[in-house]
């Protein structure tokens, strides 16, 4: 009987044990998940500093090129008209943003159904930015059909750039375009936060289950 | 020795000669630059700019300072400068100097549709136009729905009135009308301004023919490159270009067609004045192509001042004054956007 329950006992512990080691496994894995993820997001603020200074000069170079009384507050617009992109906000266990770029009344289908397909999550929600002329969407399939969306993209831009007059500066198109990837760079930001603060909630739960 | 200038111009534009030479002599040298490049900032340009002809304009300025208080005040001088120099000018040169003015008419009379199209307060965007370009009905343009009645309320009575013949449609405003509109104002602007110097004859037509075309040639180019991958065809891009400089009219034609910046260098390096400039660039550049076209335009500017008894030295006076105005605004916004390893990537020196 001594025997049995030796055995039985020293079973039970190999089963701790190996409980153990799996726990330990997925802290571990957890931890990593959260550096990483705060490495990401340190490396993108970076980024989104460099593209905003960036985008800022070339902008100041744009109204040395064409004038102040070309490139100015005045004359953007302030008629009603739909928002120039969208930004999708999936609200799930982790919330997810994805930014549809140019998506005007003609091409909004297009960039929704690729986002969703990509996707495969219900119910998003999607939020407008109103009048602002700088906000944007992107795709997450950017490789799939990238030839037959540079028109349109390049007419959507050329649109949002027409308050300024149809003839501006290629210095003002590179700030455009330099604005857009910042925003880009936000929406990654964003994104990034989000599996920070999960990786960390999980890191937590952990922490705090090892000490009960 | 064109004429007989140097026995009749001393009679009615030599006080003025004298005084815009004057002010010539207080424009910005290198070392007042080099001085405003070490800012760190804008309060710092304010106490070196007190310094100079611009101080009791800025002097009053509260801080933070702000880089369009500091163009707006030194725009300020400039239009003070000339309003002093047209109340005492007699014909022709009256003329002439209002003449410098319609290219800001044209730009507030732009400025003024444009922003009304997009539901703008009319208050709003006359605070923003230029001073040197108000005119008494400015305000009532805001009611016009196209050009046909642009013209028929507000222009009409107006210098610019002459150079709507080419560009009356009824069709309404939008954004590629009011480019195109622009466009062809400046154009008839500058073949007037043009024919004016050349009926005045003398040095002045001499000097003034230079000046009108480089400038003319330099918008060709401007038009050229911002135009393309737009949806402004050849045709309608050759129409914009004036009808007359060195470019004109072979170099128009090749203009019309470029769809890149090296057609449009293969183009300009035909004609020697341009290699020069377009040598400095690399290929497939075009980033410095204005601070280049600028320099070219301020050594031709300062050359005016080398002759005597002629209406150019006003013209090179006002030019001169709005490229360091330029300048300082550019030095302003890579100060206050902590961007000084910039700041030399658009200053333009003048002596």
């Amino acid at each position: 009987m001594e025997v049995v329950d030796h055995k039985t006992h020293n079973l039970e512990n190999g089963q701790a044990a190996e409980e153990e080691e799996e726990e330990e496994v997925d802290e571990n894995a957890n931890v990593l998940q959260f550096m990483d993820s705060m490495d990401a997001y340190l490396t993108l603020i970076h980024s989104l500093s460099s593209n905003l200074r960036q985008g800022w000069l070339e902008l100041a170079s744009a109204r040395h090129s064409m004038g102040a009384y070309r490139v100015n507050t005045v004359l953007l617009d302030h008629t009603s008209h739909s928002a120039a992109t969208s930004l999708l906000v999936d609200e799930g266990k982790e919330p997810h943003f994805t930014l549809c770029k140019w998506g005007s009344s003609g091409n909004e289908k297009l960039f929704l159904g690729e986002e969703q397909s990509s996707r495969d999550k219900s119910h998003p929600q999607i939020r407008h930015r109103g009048a602002t002329q700088l906000s944007e969407e992107k795709t997450t399939s950017e490789n799939k059909a990238s030839c037959e969306i540079d028109d349109p993209v390049q007419k959507e831009r050329s649109k949002s750039l027409s308050v300024f007059g149809t003839l501006v500066s290629p210095k003002l198109r590179d700030a455009q375009l330099s604005f857009e990837t910042a925003l880009e760079t936000l929406v990654e930001i964003a994104n990034r936060r989000s599996e920070m603060i999960c990786a960390f909630d999980k890191v937590n739960k952990k922490s705090g289950g090892s000490k009960d | 020795m064109y004429g007989f200038e140097a026995m009749t111009f001393n009679i009615h534009g030599g006080y003025l000669e004298a005084i815009v030479r004057g002010h010539r002599a207080g424009l910005l040298t290198a070392a007042d630059y080099n001085n405003l490049c070490q800012c760190e900032t804008l309060d710092d340009i304010k106490m070196h700019l007190s310094a100079t002809e611009y101080g009791p304009y800025l002097q009053n300025e509260p801080s933070p300072l702000h880089t369009t208080t500091i163009v707006e005040k030194c725009t300020l001088k400039l239009v003070d400068e000339y309003k002093h120099m047209l109340c005492q000018a007699t014909e022709p040169l009256s003329t002439f100097l209002e003449y410098i003015t319609y290219g800001h008419m044209i730009d507030n009379v732009v400025l003024i549709v444009t922003g009304t199209l997009h539901e703008r307060d009319v208050q709003e965007l006359l605070e923003k136009c230029h001073p040197l370009g108000m005119f008494d009905s400015i305000a009532t343009l805001a009611v016009a729905q196209n050009m046909r009645e642009l013209y028929r309320l507000v222009l009409v009575d107006t210098p610019l009135a002459p150079y709507f013949s080419e560009c009356i449609t009824s069709e309404d405003l939008d954004d590629m009308n009011i480019e195109i509109m622009r466009n062809t104002l400046y154009k008839a602007y500058l073949e007037d301004f043009y024919k004016f110097c050349q009926k005045l004859g003398g040095a002045t037509a001499e000097i003034m023919s230079d000046l009108l075309s480089f400038e003319a040639d330099r918008r060709a180019v401007n038009i050229t490159i911002n135009s393309i991958g737009t949806e402004l065809t050849r045709d309608d891009r050759r129409k914009l270009y004036s009808n007359f400089g060195l470019l004109y009219p072979y170099g128009h034609e090749e203009l019309a067609v470029c769809e890149d910046i090296d057609q449009v260098r293969s183009a300009m390096e035909k004609y020697p004045p341009y290699q020069s400039i377009f040598s400095k660039l690399s290929y497939g550049e075009s980033q410095m192509l204005d601070k280049a076209f600028y320099e070219e335009e301020v050594k031709r500017l300062c050359l005016a001042f080398e002759q005597q008894f002629h209406y150019g030295v006003f013209f090179s006076y006002m030019r001169l004054r709005e490229q360091e105005i330029r300048n300082l605004m550019w030095i302003s916004e890579c100060v206050a956007q902590n961007q000084k390893s910039r700041v030399h990537d658009s200053v333009v020196f003048i002596f």
